[in-house]
């Protein structure tokens, strides 16, 4: 970043000294892609100064090789310099990977570029890659660093990269949020109270056949004239013991329960007996 | 007894007047006595931060990094020697069991004097490059001091680090340029989450060996912005290992010294940034100290009491599962002098783990409050519905902070038998709990009718006699 900010001021600074000292720079540069199998030369040659940068992108295959001839100049003369480096600059993630220059005594310099030189970060990148060539070296000519063109990747779709795998990065991990088993689900209650009203509408039917078929409770003030005491205490009972059923349901524990039902238990066991010898009676006197 | 007293006040001092988390005592290596000079300003600005420096040579007998198995010095400047060895007492080994046990090393290295053999093979085993050559150093020809440097642009003039990621604090900002002069270039490891660059090299710099014959550079050692010339490695026990590639930017004569970029003459601001890497190093800054640690049901009654304090029952031992808990970790950062409250960098979150074995939960705690030195982070969740051993773990790792690491165990059961809703709350049962109140009334209906029915008709009674 700092360096996209001071190119300017330095070119421009450079661009002063010119007249006080020399400055480092290039000609003759030429660039052509090769594909693989076809003539040495064969590929298209473009000619770039290094006031005029390539304007449309030069795209590279995967089995072609990019070929960058150029003549390294210190002033008008040419020259060798120390450094004469192709810097590519991937966009988006930042990375930069620079290719070094073989250059001659003359200055001729020479650079070969295959996809397989590059980084994963350019092969996988989706947008051209700027590349700039940066010459410079010792004493105090300035330096030269400016974009010549742009480098786009296109590469077989159907050939695998093999993308290595993102190193460990400390850094804050997506969040997990654990997901719950669904509750258990319930018929529509429409449903649901059809069928309860099915069912309670059951015992009006049963009493109405009971009634038809004659049942009745006419001996209930003779049962009680009879044995008053046993028969209250055995329907009571009876009747307790729903009550005592009832409780278990909705708030009693089983220790509450049971003791209950052994009372009202036994209570209906002695005094059922005693009733009952009342029914058994009136069924001997034929009046069953 | 005076003196033990006084002895006793003294140490109190020390221990009062310390900056840094760890402790005050500095080891400094160097060549020989009178190199100190060299690095006055740099030394005595240590010392006014409570430091108390102990200055030995390789050579010198009473050098050992450990005193009965315990470390001697809380922190250890290595500054360049001219020997290729560094002695028995600093082997690789030695440095990497003083970071063992918490010691902090920060490295100097200079491209004049070479890198010691010692010190190569620290650097290989945390995964820090450097060149083989011994010495090679980082030239730019675009960002070099033309007053001291104007042949050799081996000086850089740099403005101070940002931060390379957004989620990571800035301990190493300033205004102002730093001299490096003549720095050895340092590439790190792609693998260690452990290593950090503090210091990078400008993207046209390179790392040449100037005892070459050859007037180009063919294969440099590292190129651009992967080399780097100040880089830093934490490792796991949060010991900190930083390396300066150049240990000349420490010196006095660099301090606040005039030069000139690309034409404009700039003074350098190495005081400041030696004072902010060093107190990185020695850990004044960048430590993290965990508080109180709660988590609490966050349900019926006691949703409604707050407080921390308040609560009827703080960490309990086991939760239910589908209960709502609330988890709070304190948080603070040590700089320089005292615990502040702890600020997360703007793109960074804490986060709570809830897991057995693999995480069930991973929760971004957010701050709740602040008291005078601490900040609350607070989360509230619901435990999932698997019971088991359960942990609470905030596990907090990032460049140029100490770890947090914190764990708390609990038991996550699963519904007892009378908690769960009754059968008239599910609407599907009431069919069935229909059929059993319609058989009991039936069945009270049925008694009354057995026990009080008189016959109706003579053939009936007949009938139901011969039964």
């Amino acid at each position: 970043m700092f360096l996209r900010s001071l190119l300017p001021s330095i070119l421009l600074s450079g661009a002063c000294v010119v007249s006080a000292a020399s400055s480092w720079s290039f000609e003759d540069a030429t660039l052509s892609i090769q594909s693989k199998g076809s003539a040495v030369g064969a590929g298209a040659k473009e000619k770039f100064s290094p006031t005029s940068p390539l304007a449309k992108s030069v795209s590279l295959g995967t089995s072609d090789s990019l070929k960058l001839l150029l003549t390294t100049t210190d002033g008008k003369k040419a020259k060798r310099p120390h450094q004469a480096f192709l810097t590519l600059t991937d966009p988006t993630t930042g990375v930069e990977e620079s290719f070094v220059f073989g250059v001659k005594e003359s200055g001729k310099a020479k650079l070969d570029l295959t996809q397989k030189d590059l980084p994963i970060q350019f092969l996988t990148s989706t947008k051209p890659i700027p590349a700039s060539i940066v010459i410079g070296s010792f004493g105090a000519s300035s330096p030269y660093n400016s974009k010549v063109f742009d480098l786009s990747i296109t590469r077989d779709q159907n050939v695998p990269l093999a993308v290595p795998e993102k190193p460990v990065r400390y850094a804050a991990e997506p969040e997990i949020h654990h997901i719950f088993r669904s509750d258990p689900q319930s018929p529509p209650k429409i449903i649901t109270l059809v069928f309860a009203a099915a069912v309670v509408g059951a015992l009006p039917v049963l009493l109405g056949v009971w009634a038809t078929l004659g049942a009745n409770a006419n001996h209930l003030s003779k049962a009680l004239s009879n044995a008053p005491i046993s028969h209250a205490l055995f329907v009571g009972s009876i009747l307790a013991m729903e009550g005592i059923f009832f409780m278990y349901y909705t708030t009693w524990n089983l220790f509450q329960t049971l003791p209950a039902a052994g009372v009202v238990g036994l209570v209906a066991f002695i005094s059922g007996s005693r009733a009952l010898t009342e029914v058994q009676e009136r069924r001997l006197a034929g009046l069953r | 007894m005076r003196w033990l007293f006084s002895f006793l006040a003294l140490a109190l001092f020390c221990v009062v007047n310390a900056r840094s988390f760890t402790g005050s005592r500095l080891l400094v290596v160097l060549e020989e006595e009178s190199e100190r000079e060299k690095y006055g300003v740099f030394l005595g600005d240590l010392e006014s931060r409570g430091f108390t420096i102990t200055t030995l040579t390789p050579k010198s007998e009473s050098l050992s990094l450990f005193k009965h198995g315990a470390r001697a010095y809380d922190h250890l400047l290595l500054l360049p020697t001219k020997s290729k060895g560094l002695g028995p007492a600093l082997t690789a080994n030695l440095l990497l069991d003083f970071m063992k046990k918490e010691g902090n090393v920060l490295l100097a290295l200079s491209a004049e004097t070479g890198t010691p053999t010692a010190v190569q093979s620290l650097l290989l085993e945390v995964d820090i490059h450097i060149p083989s050559d011994r010495n090679a150093l980082v030239v730019d020809h675009f960002n070099y001091d033309s007053t001291s440097a104007a042949e050799k642009h081996d000086v850089l003039l740099l403005p101070f680090p940002k931060p390379a990621r957004s989620d990571v604090k800035d301990y190493f900002g300033g205004e102002g340029v730093i001299a490096v002069p003549r720095a050895v270039g340092q590439t790190l490891g792609n693998e260690s989450p452990l290593l950090a660059p503090i210091l990078k090299a400008p993207s046209t710099a390179y790392s040449y060996n100037p005892k070459d014959e050859a007037d180009i550079v063919e294969e440099p050692f590292a190129v651009g912005q992967q080399l780097n010339l100040v880089s830093a490695m934490q490792s796991l026990n949060s010991a900190r290992l930083t390396v300066l590639g150049s240990a000349e930017a420490l010196q006095n004569a660099w301090f606040a010294e005039k030069a000139t970029l690309a034409g404009k003459a700039v003074k350098t601001a190495n005081r400041d940034f030696a004072a902010k890497l060093s107190s990185w190093a020695f850990k004044e800054t960048g430590v993290l100290k965990v508080g109180k640690l709660t988590h609490y049901l966050n349900e019926g009654s006691s949703k409604k009491l707050n407080s921390s304090s308040a609560l009827p029952e703080n960490n309990p031992k086991i939760y239910r599962i589908k209960n709502d808990v609330a988890f709070q970790i304190e948080v603070s950062e040590y700089t320089s002098t005292h615990l502040t409250p702890f600020e997360l960098p703007p793109n960074d979150i804490l986060q709570l783990e809830f897991s057995m074995l693999s995480p069930f939960h991973r929760l971004n705690l957010s701050p709740i409050s602040q008291t005078a030195n601490s900040t609350i982070f607070g989360a509230s969740f619901r435990t999932p519905d698997q019971h088991g051993i359960f942990n609470f773990a905030v596990k907090y790792n990032r460049p140029f902070l100490t770890g947090i690491e914190e764990k708390r165990q609990v038991t996550v059961r699963h519904f007892a038998h009378d908690e769960w809703p009754r059968s008239w709350q599910i609407s599907a049962a009431w069919v069935w709990i229909a059929g059993i109140w319609v058989t009991v009334a039936g069945w009270v209906v049925f008694v009354g009718v057995w026990l009080y029915s008189a016959p109706v008709g003579a053939a009936v009674k007949g009938g139901k006699k011969t039964q």
